[in-house]
This record gives structure tokens, C-alpha cells and sequence, in this order.
């Protein structure tokens, strides 16, 4: 007995109703688990103890702060735009639920595997800007729009760096599809391989998950929060799902194209709780990394950044896809690529402190400063 | 002549109120800032919502209860403000203050700088952008700090510990070395700050170069310690006209080159060095015994008729004293000179033409306390 | 329009160690009248001159006074306000203080800000306070109070401290009830 419904058997739409549910259910307790990480990590390097009276070690916080959350009032300015308002914390949301589709968790775990995996992750993990800047702009508020702004040009300009440093995991691996290209690093993984790139792109995804020192649409002492400074209650708690789900599938995808997934350096006949384990572990130390620089790195002014990315990580990482195009074309040795990351590493390293310590100028005033009588 | 076609391109500058209740305003202080894009334009700051009417209420007080106010005027270095005061009085009454108290005074007045300056360091560093960890840093020192004060004024912000003719009571037995104990987690604290800041490459890059103010703009806008040193100008109460034993003590007076947010928080960083200095020398020549006051002191102070206009170097400038005495037991007119207020002033010129989040650090780097400046 | 209060004794000459000759010098041509302070020598110009002493004060090679350290005022009630300058030189490292005296019906004065920029929030708070006009300010908007309270100067002798004052004045050591 099969019925369709829209054209498909109702078993598919079954099946990935029961999955859409799986994913929001683990995220949920994830992402409470991060911030319950988070908090308690921060607290460690800042000499202080983070939560630890609700529940054991502080773990029912997070449980604690949603359920806050939900029963708060769900307030709306009066003069907010009220769909762009309303509808700005499901567009930041959503998209990144979808990017879960085709995360390599482990070996026969994904959601589905998508041929072109990579392609839909970078397309589908971009579309939630338009959700910041709606917020910013539905919420009338000057902060919120300098914020939504500033998430705009600086989601643009990383994308780029982004893309890039995956594009050249994915020319040398030859595919798209993340699952194959974890199966392919059971022996050495990519960022052996492609350590330039790998820098880059934990570089690029800070920013593009708006992480300290990139947190400048949000930087608390600027824009007081930036575009959701006006939310409360639920729309204000699924930004902050979405921020640490970000987070979240940034970390997996990093540990899956670079480090070897759950399948380095232990093989695909793991059992799966040790796969779980080692793919969790890879992206706990990436999410350690981002907690740590979050503890100790100050946030880099709007024209510093966009330097960053334009001036030195793109024009690097482009040369990057072009050394790998040359080397796969003529079919050098692996090892041509290795050296030429590190080289690129090294490059990376220096172009960066030279510019943070190049000789101070006293910014030029512009001739419209109106300087008071004298 | 705007043609149709500019005008379509016409931008409007938008105005952005920044505070009274914002998270780096420092307290009460409001800005307009008038931004084209994230450029600051214009600056439009104001003042007075932690207005209290401190001189007036001084002028219905005899002279000890001006003290208290002394130390609700500058919160942060309670200690420095009520020296002020407590100077003014004993230059008008022409009392002597004995050698012993004159040191403690020292000592306690430069433990008091460098928790204020620990608690800027920390602020400065939330103002950055780092999560939290510089304002922890600070406070740890800082509480350290403050613990010694409440072990010996019996409070940890508003001490009122310093009388006209001296001190209200004896330090503690073991304060000389309680003090050793504290200065030596001060170095420290000043290293870690040295590691986080100083070496941190996107601190620096985020600093240099910003809210630049030259010499001569900063002498004519009046400012004064820390911020005006760092433009290279070597005013220094201590040093120019020594008060206390400051003559016997040796000090560097630490001054910048560049005028910008950097050189204002290095000369902090090593002002709290200096100060530390100041401290460690003042231990070696303290008596550990000694009168800590006059030995005649009149039951009620009174003051002949005259003026006074007593300046000391408190952690954000030259905090003065105006006094005036018409005789009697009570201010006839005290004025307040406040070395933030004149500090403020400059805040347009330092951080028109930079990026909205520069003129949040400019803003930061004068290190405002905003009931000194509204008194 | 005398500022001078009768208890205080202003001996004729004992300004030799002080820098008042020099003071003398640089405001010939100035109404200038010298007082002995605690600390400073005070200088009293009046109101019309006032401006012009300092700025040539400020100009003088020998003093230089470059840093205006503070400017208030003084209610001295039937004496008029008094308005007050504390000057300092940055590099010459000395002091002075200058008086001028406005009568209570007229309290104007031309603004200090054309010789220090710094003045400006100074004489913001003085207008306010107590009702000086600083003609020719350039922003002569209220500092402290707020923006719609042009009429109250809080610092007058005149102006009364509400009940707070009779609450704790009672049991407050007043001059006239004795130590």
C-alpha cells in the first residue's frame, strides 16, 4: 500500500520527517551542551568556576536558561517591520539545520550523501546572512543595522577565502562528496597534505561564524550585541542555537576535510562508538581552539578585517588552487603539495605579524573635521 | 550645485547615541556619535546624569565630613581624592603633618593608583574585545588591593581614612609587611598584563596609531596625567611640585612619543612600575613607629580666611582642590577640579575621522570615572 | 566693585619673592592688583580687561602660561561672583591664580575660550552654576544640569539646599552655636 503524496511516496516524506526530527533533537542537546562547555571553559581560563550549581558540574544550565528562554515574552519593538522582524531568526536558522544533511558524522550516519556535498554545504552555510540582515534592518535600531552591515560585508569577504581553501582539498581529492573524501584519508589526512589551506579555513570560518576576533557584528562593546540586540525570548534563543549549531558543523566539517574524520588514523573497521568518539574528539579540539582564542584575542577593527581577507588570505589561498592545479596537471609528487603548504603556512604567519607590527601612522583626518573654535 | 544624478546618491550621516547605558561608556556617559558609514563624523558628548552637588553640599559640612564626599567624587582612587582635600584644609589651618603619616599617606595613595589603573587595564580590555579575561586579571589584582585597604580604613571603596592633620588611626601591625605581600602580586599582575596586551598582536594593531593628540592641543585642552604624558608632555604634580615626601623618593615621570591609544596604556602599564618603585622606597624609609598625628589638634577645625588651590597627582590627572574660607569650621566655596572632565574635552578632537569602534577605545584609553566628572 | 574682603590682610609690598614682578610686567598697560594667596600669587584684574591680561599672560615669553588649570566662581552675595582662573606653565613650571569680579546685576564676561580651548566645559559648568554670562562662547549649552534648566545656578549662596539642609543641620557644628 503506497500513497504519494506531492509526486512522492509518502514513506520518503516519512523518513526524512523521522530524520529532520533527529537532527533538531541531537542539535538541541548539542548546542546546550556547548554553551554549558563554553562557559565552563572560559571560566577555567579566566580563573573563575562558570556554572556548577544547577545539576552536576552546572551541566543543566543551558537546560535551565532555555527553558528561561521559551517562557520569556517574545517582544517586538514598535516600530519593527514586523515580518522581516519575525521571520530573520528562522532564516539564520534554518539554513544551518540544512547544512546538517550532509555532514560525514560517521561512517553511514549522514543524513544523506550527496554527490556534490561540499558544493550544498558552502552554498546552503552562506544563506543565513540574509537572516542577519534582515534582523538588523527589521529591527530598527541604528545598533542592530550597523551590525546586520557589518555581518554583510564581512560574511561576504570570508566566503571567498572559504570556498577556496575547501576547493583545493577538493581538487586534490578529486571529488565532492564528503563521504568519500573522509574515506580517502585513512591513511594521511589532508591537512598533511594542505596545511595552508587548513589554516585558512579555520581563519574564515571564525569570521564566518562571527567567533572572536572576528565578532565585530556583534561585538558587545560596539554594537551592543549587533543584530539581535533586540530580540528576546525564543527568537533571541535560535539565533544562539544557531550561532553554537554553526559552530557545531563547522567543527565536524574541519575535522572531515582536513583531519581525517572518523576515519584516521584508526581505519573504517572501527567499531561505531569509537568512530563517534574519534570524530568527536577532532571537533572538540577545533571548538576548544575557538572557545580558547575567544579568551584571549582582542576583536579586530571593520577595516582590519576586510584587509585580512582581501589583501592577504585570499590572494594566498588562490595561489594555493593554482599550485595544486599545476602539481595535479603534471602529476608531481604529494609531497611538492605538502611543502608548498607549509611554505604557505610560513607565509601565512609572516605576512600577518608583519602587518599587525608594521610602524604606527597617525590616521589622516579627512577635511570635513569640524574642529571647535579657537 | 547638486546635480539630480548626486543627489540620488546623496548619503545621510546617521547619528548613533552611544549610552547613558551602554556596555562601554564607563558608567553614566553619553555620546552622539554622527557616523557616514562606520566613520565618526562629529562627537557630541554629554555629561552630568551622576551630577550629585558634591561642592555644594561641602559647603553646609565642617570640614571632616567633606571627606566622605572626597571619596564619592573618585570612587576609583578614593585615596588620592580625599589627600586633596585633606591637604587644602591642613594648607588653609596651616597644620603639620607628621613625617610618619606623610608616608603612609604615600604608600596607601600609590597602592591606590595602581588599583585604578588595574581596574582601567581590565575595562581597556573588555573595551578590545577580548571575552572577560583582562577584566578578571585586573580585578584579581585589584582585590588584593582593596583587601589591604579594608584591613586598614575598614572599607574597600570609601575609605575616609585620611584627616586633616593625618590619618584616623594606626595602620596594622604587620602593614609594612601585608604591603610587600601585595606589591609583589602587582608586579605580577602587571606582567600578565604585558603578556596579554603588550605582546598581543591585534591589541597593538588595534591600538597604535588611534586617537592621536598632539602636545600642544593636549596642554590647551588642559589635560592631564597619564593621557597628557603620553603625547610627551612631562606634567607630573609629583615631580613639577612636590607634595608629601615625593621630593625624597626617586620616580620617573613616564611619557609617551606617539599622543595615541597605545602610548595612553603603555604609560599606565609603566606608571604602575614607577609606582611600584615609589612604594618599595617609602617602605625602606617609614618609621615603624611614630605619631600619625598633630600632637594638638582642635577639638573643631576652623581656618582662617584665604584660599587654596591644593593639586595632586590622582591616577587619572591632577585632581585640585579649589578651597575657599571665609573662617570658620566650614568651605566657604570648594571647587572640584577634575582631572577627567578636562580629559573628556579632548575626546572629539582625539577620535573624530575614526572607525566607531576607535572612538570606543579613545573613549576607554582617557580612562573616565564618571562621578568625578559630574561630581 | 571691590572683590577685596575686609578680613584679609594684603600687605603692600612682600611680593619680592613671588613671581608678581614679572606678573607686573607682562599686564603693563592692565589694571592688574596683586594679592598674597596660600600657595599662588592671586592677581585681580577686572572684567574688561580680563581677557586681554590673559592672553597677553599666556603669550609672555617669561611666564607662558599655556595650561589653564581650573576656572570656577565664587559667590561672595553683596560682592558679586567672583570668576577664577588657575593658570600653570607647563614648561616654566609656576603658578598663578586671576580674580575678576562681576557685579551681581550684571554677570557677564567675555569666554576664556579664544586663549585656552579648554575653558570651554570649564565655563560651561560656571555659567550654570551661577548664572555668568561668558559672552562669546561657542557652545553655550548647560554641562551638568539638565538641558531646560537655564534658571536655577545651584552654587548661589542664594540658592537653598532644600530640606536635606535642616535635617542635618541640626547638631552640626554651625560657627555661631560653637565648637
Amino acid at each position: 500500500m503506497t500513497t504519494s503524496l506531492w509526486g512522492m511516496d509518502i514513506n520518503v516524506w516519512a523518513n526524512a520527517a523521522i530524520r529532520l526530527q533527529i537532527i533538531v533533537l541531537v542539535m538541541t542537546v548539542v548546542v546546550m551542551g556547548l554553551i554549558w562547555a563554553e562557559r565552563r571553559i572560559l571560566g577555567r581560563f579566566q580563573q573563575r568556576i562558570g556554572p556548577q550549581k544547577t545539576g552536576p558540574f552546572g551541566l543543566l544550565q543551558s537546560v535551565a536558561d532555555a527553558v528561561k528562554l521559551v517562557g520569556k515574552e517574545d517582544l517586538r519593538p514598535k516600530n519593527a517591520d514586523p515580518w522581516t522582524f519575525e521571520l530573520a531568526p528562522f532564516l539564520v536558522f534554518i539554513p544551518i539545520f540544512m547544512g546538517f544533511v550532509v555532514v560525514p558524522f560517521i561512517a553511514g550516519w549522514n543524513i544523506s550523501v550527496l554527490e556534490l556535498g561540499l558544493l550544498y554545504f558552502v552554498a546552503i552555510s552562506s544563506v543565513n546572512i540574509v537572516g542577519w540582515v534582515m534582523a538588523g534592518w527589521g529591527s530598527d535600531n541604528r545598533y542592530a543595522m550597523i551590525g546586520g552591515l557589518r555581518a554583510a560585508a564581512q560574511s561576504i569577504s570570508y566566503e571567498l577565502p572559504l570556498v577556496l581553501s575547501l576547493v583545493s582539498v577538493a581538487m586534490f581529492a578529486g571529488t565532492m562528496n564528503l563521504d568519500e573524501m573522509v574515506r580517502q584519508q585513512a591513511a594521511v589526512p589532508y591537512i598533511v597534505w594542505q596545511p595552508m589551506a587548513f589554516a585558512i579555513f579555520f581563519i574564515a570560518a571564525l569570521a564566518e561564524l562571527n567567533r572572536a576576533p572576528f565578532d565585530i557584528p556583534v561585538g558587545e562593546s560596539e554594537v551592543v550585541g549587533g543584530p539581535f540586540v533586540e530580540y528576546s525570548g525564543i527568537r533571541w534563543s535560535m539565533f544562539m542555537l544557531a550561532e553554537y549549531a554553526g559552530l557545531f558543523i563547522m567543527a565536524i566539517i574541519g575535522a572531515s576535510v582536513f583531519l581525517g574524520g572518523y576515519i584516521w588514523p584508526f581505519g573504517e573497521e572501527l567499531g561505531r562508538g569509537w568512530q563517534l568518539m574519534l570524530i568527536s574528539a577532532k571537533a572538540g579540539l577545533i571548538i576548544f581552539v575557538v572557545f580558547w582564542i575567544r579568551a584571549s584575542l582582542p576583536r579586530l577593527r571593520i577595516d582590519q578585517l576586510m584587509g585580512y581577507s582581501w589583501k592577504v588570505l585570499l590572494p594566498l589561498v588562490l595561489l594555493q588552487v593554482l599550485v595544486n592545479g599545476l602539481i595535479l596537471v603534471n602529476g608531481w609528487s604529494e609531497v611538492i603539495l605538502g611543502v608548498t603548504g607549509l611554505a604557505g603556512v610560513v607565509a601565512l604567519v609572516t605576512i600577518t605579524g608583519r602587518a599587525a607590527n608594521r610602524p604606527r601612522s597617525i590616521l589622516a583626518r579627512p577635511a570635513a573635521v569640524k574642529v571647535e573654535a579657537a | 550645485m547638486v546635480t539630480e544624478r548626486a543627489r540620488e546618491f546623496d548619503t545621510q550621516d546617521l547619528l548613533i547615541n552611544v549610552g547613558p547605558q551602554h556596555p562601554s561608556t564607563h558608567g553614566v556617559f553619553r555620546m552622539v556619535l554622527e557616523v557616514d558609514g562606520e566613520l565618526v563624523k562629529d562627537v557630541i558628548p554629554y555629561i552630568g546624569y551622576l551630577h550629585r552637588g558634591a561642592e555644594k553640599l561641602c559647603e553646609t559640612m565642617d570640614y571632616r565630613q567633606g571627606i566622605g564626599f572626597m571619596d564619592r567624587t573618585e570612587y576609583l582612587a578614593a585615596f588620592n581624592a580625599e589627600l586633596s582635600y585633606v591637604m587644602a584644609v591642613e594648607e588653609l589651618a596651616g597644620l603639620e603633618v607628621p613625617e610618619r603619616a606623610q608616608w603612609i599617606r604615600m604608600i596607601l595613595c600609590e597602592l591606590n593608583r595602581l588599583s585604578s589603573h588595574f581596574m582601567f587595564l581590565g575595562a581597556f580590555g573588555v573595551d578590545t574585545g577580548v571575552m572577560g579575561t583582562p577584566f578578571i586579571y585586573g580585578w584579581r589584582e585589584r582585590e588584593m588591593l582593596i583587601d589591604l585597604f579594608e584591613e586598614i580604613s575598614g572599607d574597600r571603596m570609601m575609605y575616609a581614612y585620611f584627616r586633616p592633620g593625618g590619618l584616623a588611626w594606626d595602620v596594622t601591625r604587620n602593614f609594612k609587611e601585608r604591603v610587600r605581600e601585595v606589591i609583589k602580586s602587582s608586579a605580577q599582575g602587571i606582567k600578565d598584563f604585558d603578556g596579554l596586551f603588550t605582546e598581543n598582536e591585534i591589541f597593538v594593531a588595534r591600538t597604535k596609531g588611534i586617537g592621536y593628540i598632539s602636545a600642544e592641543d593636549a596642554i590647551d585642552y588642559g589635560m592631564s596625567g597619564p593621557s597628557i604624558r603620553a603625547s610627551g608632555v612631562p606634567l607630573d604634580v609629583r615631580r613639577d611640585e612636590p607634595y608629601l615626601k615625593y621630593s625624597e623618593v626617586d620616580f620617573q615621570v613616564v611619557t609617551g612619543q606617539h599622543g595615541d591609544v597605545f602610548d595612553r596604556y603603555a604609560c599606565r602599564l609603566q606608571e604602575m612600575r614607577e609606582s611600584i618603585k615609589i612604594i618599595e622606597q617609602c617602605l625602606d624609609k617609614m618609621a615603624d613607629t611614630g605619631p600619625i598625628m598633630p600632637e594638638k589638634m582642635p577639638r573643631m577645625l576652623r581656618t582662617p580666611p584665604g584660599e587654596v588651590y591644593m593639586r595632586t597627582e590622582a591616577p587619572r590627572g591632577e585632581y585640585g582642590i579649589y578651597l575657599v574660607s571665609n573662617g570658620g569650621n566650614r568651605p566657604y566655596r570648594l571647587k572640584v577640579r577634575s582631572a577627567c572632565l578636562s580629559n573628556l574635552q579632548a575626546l572629539k578632537q582625539m577620535s573624530v575621522g575614526l572607525y566607531v569602534a576607535d572612538a570606543i577605545l579613545v573613549l576607554g584609553s582617557i580612562d573616565i570615572v564618571l562621578s568625578e566628572v559630574d561630581r | 566693585m571691590t572683590s577685596e574682603e575686609a578680613t584679609q590682610p594684603v600687605p603692600a609690598n612682600d611680593f619680592s619673592g613671588t613671581i608678581w614682578a614679572e606678573v607686573d610686567r607682562a599686564l603693563s598697560g592692565i589694571t592688574a592688583r596683586p594679592e598674597a594667596g596660600v600657595k599662588d600669587v592671586i592677581v585681580h584684574i577686572p572684567r574688561d580687561e580680563v581677557i586681554a591680561g590673559l592672553r597677553r599672560l599666556k603669550a609672555d615669553a617669561a611666564l607662558h602660561f599655556d595650561y589653564l588649570r581650573c576656572l570656577s566662581g565664587i559667590d561672595r552675595e553683596a560682592d558679586g561672583i567672583e570668576v577664577v582662573y588657575h593658570l600653570y606653565s607647563t614648561d616654566k613650571k609656576h603658578n598663578l591664580t586671576v580674580k575678576t569680579t562681576l557685579p551681581m546685576d550684571d554677570l557677564n564676561v567675555a569666554t576664556a575660550t579664544t586663549v585656552w580651548r579648554g575653558a570651554n566645559w570649564l565655563e560651561r559648568e560656571t555659567a550654570e552654576m551661577f548664572g555668568v554670562r561668558f559672552t562669546g562662547h561657542p557652545d553655550p549649552r548647560t554641562l551638568l544640569m539638565p538641558e531646560d534648566m537655564t534658571d536655577v545656578h545651584p552654587l548661589l549662596k542664594s540658592h537653598p539646599l532644600a530640606e536635606i539642609e535642616v535635617l542635618q543641620g541640626e547638631g552640626m557644628g554651625y560657627p555661631e552655636e560653637g565648637a
